[in-house]
């Protein structure tokens, strides 16, 4: 169903929505934008044409979250039970919605769902608004997404100058809109037009074709060293991504918790081994896994891209390693070249 | 191409096309705005890619430990720059004989998180003239100072000139003011216990441990990091308060005398920390009590790692 809310009757629904659920909205915190909880009179940063900079996937897989408790004298295991109560997430961009629904083909598949996150996406309905403008960074019609993209969302807002126009995909969202007017066909009209023009502003940022293919071919190519030389080793581009999700089992036995923490293929730690072997001994074969996994294992796991193209990595690299840059280069190195390493 | 670029492509033709260097490193063109490149080039031809400018922002000096001390490196070094590569060669972490260094007297790195804040999201390039700097975005064009866009770091800067460098390249900047540093650090100390707490857990608390701040820095090259420890354990592992001030805290502490001030760490941070206050804060203490401050030449140990038997400390203990 399609709605029209006028601008000044924002405040109004967020007001009704705040009675009944917590309510999260991007707004400034230092110098860049965080989704926090909403209160009347708060400012909201809706018209920035960039991402809020900590991805949202973190409302429902924690940086950090205790899985269980345990006590040693008394040999008993406890699982908290996770009280989580209805949440809004409203201003949400559809790269990172999109991310939330990659997510879920990892965390809450049919076989083995993760009862953490799944009792978090339950009680979290993400509204988007799509993006009239999109940023010098962003590429998500480059991997599949796009500015208005639904993957993920309950509802979405074009912002249509004096109004937005309401879209809404899931009964859940639909209930949250339904004393709206409908919206009307030149509303929706002039949606399209918008939505058009954002998605046609977006160049191709690199070749699609075959890339899983030819990055499989070019496994053992010297191009990850060449990357790899400049590369830190820090967690910027993988812990601000709203798709990446690798983990650590931690005991921090000074408080008898285990613990999960985000981790990342970037850092030297991740999958060292007991006996002191790491198979992915330097940054150059990180690096490679940063991109293999994004634009080849996630093929093979869900016929998708592992990256909504949010542009988040390539802002904040400390030293500009552009991720679109780097796959034109491996879309140039030839597959024949194989290096002996 | 400015004309100091053409200077600097030149030397380090000289130095690979006579192969009195290995290696070069030095920044190349960037792929995403305002982010050049650190860079290594070992052949002629590359050069062309080479660039100078005030968005350079990364302390090349952190790349030396990633080479063997066999290795002849050439690298682009601005004062603080040279100085971190001095205490690394104090640290026997490379051989001065082996290094050739290209010096450039600094006028200061342009913040980039300032320049988003100021013009906005969609910045397409950067012009410097001298005093003055040109920001294109995709909507505008913006005129700046360039004293107003400088990094804190470089603002405070009190050493711009390359100390030892083998070939100087530019003119001299005239030091710094060393009251700048120290009022930042006193107006802190002036504060009262809860404020400066207050400041302390505002800062840590947004921190995601990514560890860039350590990742970026010249002198965190230990092979294995203190929070990386699991035997004995010094942090926890966590986004926890205490987990990130332990961090913040040691990080900083584990510079005392090695720290060359020169804010790479706070411009690699994702989360806009500021910690360079703790850093500059154990600078001040060390100019205060040993007089010392670190990478003014290729000899002297900082304080913290030097031992003697005749220490006046009592936790020096003879053997019996
Ligand atoms: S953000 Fe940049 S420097 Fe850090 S790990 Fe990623 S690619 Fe490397
Ligand atoms: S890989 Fe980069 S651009 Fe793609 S989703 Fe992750 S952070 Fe965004
Ligand atoms: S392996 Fe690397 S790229 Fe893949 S999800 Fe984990 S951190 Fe992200
Ligand atoms: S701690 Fe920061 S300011 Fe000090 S040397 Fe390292 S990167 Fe530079
Ligand atoms: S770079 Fe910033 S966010 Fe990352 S560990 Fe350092 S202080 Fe924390």
């Amino acid at each position: 169903m399609a709605y029209r809310l006028p601008k000044k009757g924002l405040d109004q629904t967020l007001r009704a929505w705040a009675e009944q659920s917590k309510v999260f909205a991007p707004q400034k915190r230092e110098g860049y934008a965080q989704f926090l909880p909403w209160k009347a009179g708060v400012e909201l940063l809706l018209d920035e044409p960039h991402n809020t900079r900590f991805p949202p996937k973190a409302f429902l897989l924690p940086q950090s979250e205790t899985l269980l408790t345990y006590n040693r004298k008394l040999n008993q295991l406890e699982t908290p039970t996770l009280q989580i109560s209805p949440r809004i997430i409203f201003g949400i961009r559809p790269c990172d919605a999109h991310a939330v629904a990659l997510l879920d083909t990892v965390f809450a598949t049919q076989e083995n769902p993760d009862p953490y996150w799944r009792a978090r996406r339950e009680q979290t309905i993400l509204i988007g608004v799509g993006c009239n403008q999109p940023a010098t960074t962003c590429f998500c019609t480059s991997v599949g997404s796009s500015p208005f993209d639904h993957a993920g969302l309950d509802a979405i807002f074009t912002d249509i100058g004096e109004a937005y126009l309401v879209e809404t995909f899931t009964e859940r969202g639909e209930a949250l809109f339904a004393g709206l007017p409908q919206a009307e066909a030149n509303d929706e009209g002039q949606a399209r037009s918008i939505q058009q023009q954002a998605e046609a502003g977006l160049t191709p940022a690199f070749a699609t074709d075959n890339l899983k293919d030819h990055l499989d071919q070019i496994f053992d190519s010297s191009l990850w060293n060449e990357f790899a030389q400049s590369c830190l080793g820090c967690g910027i581009c993988t812990f601000l991504c709203p798709t990446c999700f690798c983990f650590d089992i931690v005991d921090e036995a000074q408080r008898d918790e285990r613990v999960r923490n985000w981790d990342t293929c970037m850092f030297r730690i991740y999958s060292l081994e007991a006996s002191g072997h790491n198979p992915r001994p330097s940054r150059a074969e990180r690096t490679r896994q940063r991109l293999m996994h994004k634009f080849s294992y996630w093929i093979e796991h869900a016929n998708q891209f592992g990256c909504t193209g949010c542009g988040r990595c390539v802002r904040y690299c400390p030293v500009g390693l552009d991720i679109r840059a780097m796959l034109r280069k491996a879309a140039a190195t030839p597959s024949e070249v194989v290096h002996a390493n | 191409m400015t004309e100091l670029e053409t200077k600097i492509r030149a030397e380090a033709e000289r130095l690979l096309s006579e192969h009195l260097v290995d290696v070069v490193v030095a920044f190349r063109k960037e792929d995403a705005p305002l982010h050049p490149q650190p860079a290594f080039f070992t052949q002629v031809d590359e050069l062309q890619d080479l660039v100078y400018n005030g968005l350079c922002a990364n302390n090349l000096a952190n790349y030396l430990t990633r080479h063997p001390q066999e290795t002849r490196i050439g690298m682009v070094v601005r004062g603080c720059e040279n100085r971190s590569v001095n205490a690394l060669v104090v640290e026997k972490q490379h051989t001065r004989e082996n290094l050739v260094l290209i010096g450039i007297p600094c006028e200061g790195i342009l913040d980039w998180r300032h320049i988003v804040a100021l013009t906005g999201e969609n910045v397409l390039s950067v012009e410097e003239n001298g005093e003055s700097v040109c920001v294109h975005t995709r909507e505008n064009t913006f005129a700046f100072s360039r004293v107003e866009l400088l990094h804190p770091s470089c603002q405070r800067c009190l050493h711009p000139n390359p100390i030892s460098a083998d070939v100087l390249l530019g003119e001299l900047k005239p030091e710094g003011d060393p009251e700048l540093m120290r009022l930042r650090i006193e107006a802190l100390e002036n504060l009262t216990l809860e404020e400066r707490n207050a400041w302390f857990r505002h800062e840590a608390e947004r921190c995601i441990r990514c560890y860039a701040c350590r990742e970026a820095c010249p002198m965190c090259y230990c092979t294995e990091c203190f929070v990386d420890h699991t035997e004995p354990r010094w942090s926890e592992s966590g986004v926890t308060p205490a987990g990130m001030q332990a961090w913040h805290i040691v990080r900083a502490f584990h510079q005392t005398g090695r720290c060359t001030s020169c804010g790479a760490c706070e411009r690699a941070c994702p989360m806009d920390i500021q910690m360079t206050y703790l850093t500059d804060k154990l600078n001040l203490d060390m100019i205060d009590a040993y007089q010392f401050e670190v990478g003014m030449d290729t000899t002297t140990q900082p304080p913290f790692a030097t031992l003697t038997l005749d220490d006046k400390n009592r936790f020096i203990t003879r053997g019996k």
